[in-house]
């Protein structure tokens, strides 16, 4: 389980049909973000039972929890899933790039 | 899941009976930014990807699921969708687009 950073979404017609009907969106893990050159990130995919936001940060699980969390018993072709939407979290030492707003770098703030 | 593009095939005869029958595709994974991966992996194609496609690759017992030969096979990574497109914060990537440089 790792916390990530929503940055898009995917879309695919030719699939799997335990896919069918599934969002799925494309995960930062933030972890990676943790002083790699730009253009390095493996990003995750993962199915999005809760309806997050590009931007967001999230919580996604691997495994049998994914797909659990997205209503199986265990028997889906899929392996990670978005199982919470983080209002916010305290790591002291995590780099400033974790945070939200760091990371959503071209959106600058409204005011002047 | 990870997203990559299909940049091979790989043939084996002699190999664990429980692959017999079964498509392998050599994957590169797609990263964000723009270099393309230096790793790639193989795949079992289970939609009946061509070259060049972006595709979703799942790993472990989704991938022996998506196989259907049951959960006894010597595989572990499998390709489950072909990406018709993604749509990113700062760019879109479309599903036959290369590094375009």
């Amino acid at each position: 389980m790792f916390l990530g950073r929503v940055v898009g979404e995917l879309w695919a017609t030719r699939k799997s049909s335990d896919l069918e009907g599934k969002r799925l969106l494309v995960i930062e893990p933030l972890d990676e973000r943790r002083g790699p050159p730009l253009g390095m990130v493996k990003p995750v995919v993962a199915c999005d039972p809760l309806g997050a936001d590009i931007g967001e940060a999230v919580l996604v699980a691997f495994g049998k929890a994914a797909r659990v969390a997205c209503g199986g018993d265990g028997d889906f072709a899929f392996e990670a899933a978005i199982v919470g939407l983080v209002d916010d979290f305290h790591v002291p030492d995590a780099p400033a790039s974790w945070r939200p707003e760091a990371s959503a770098d071209s959106s600058s703030k409204g005011s002047k | 899941m990870q997203v990559g593009t299909v940049v091979g095939q790989v043939w084996a005869t002699r190999k664990e009976s429980s692959l017999e029958g079964l498509r392998l595709l050599v994957v590169q994974p797609f990263l964000l930014g723009a270099e393309p991966s230096a790793e790639t992996l193989v795949a079992v194609d289970t939609i009946g990807a061509d070259l060049g496609e972006r595709v979703l690759v799942v790993v472990g017992r989704a991938a022996r699921h998506a196989i259907g030969k049951g959960h006894d096979i010597g595989f572990q990574c499998a390709i489950v969708a072909v990406v018709d497109g993604m749509q990113l914060e700062d760019r879109r990537v479309g599903q036959t687009t290369e590094g375009d440089s």
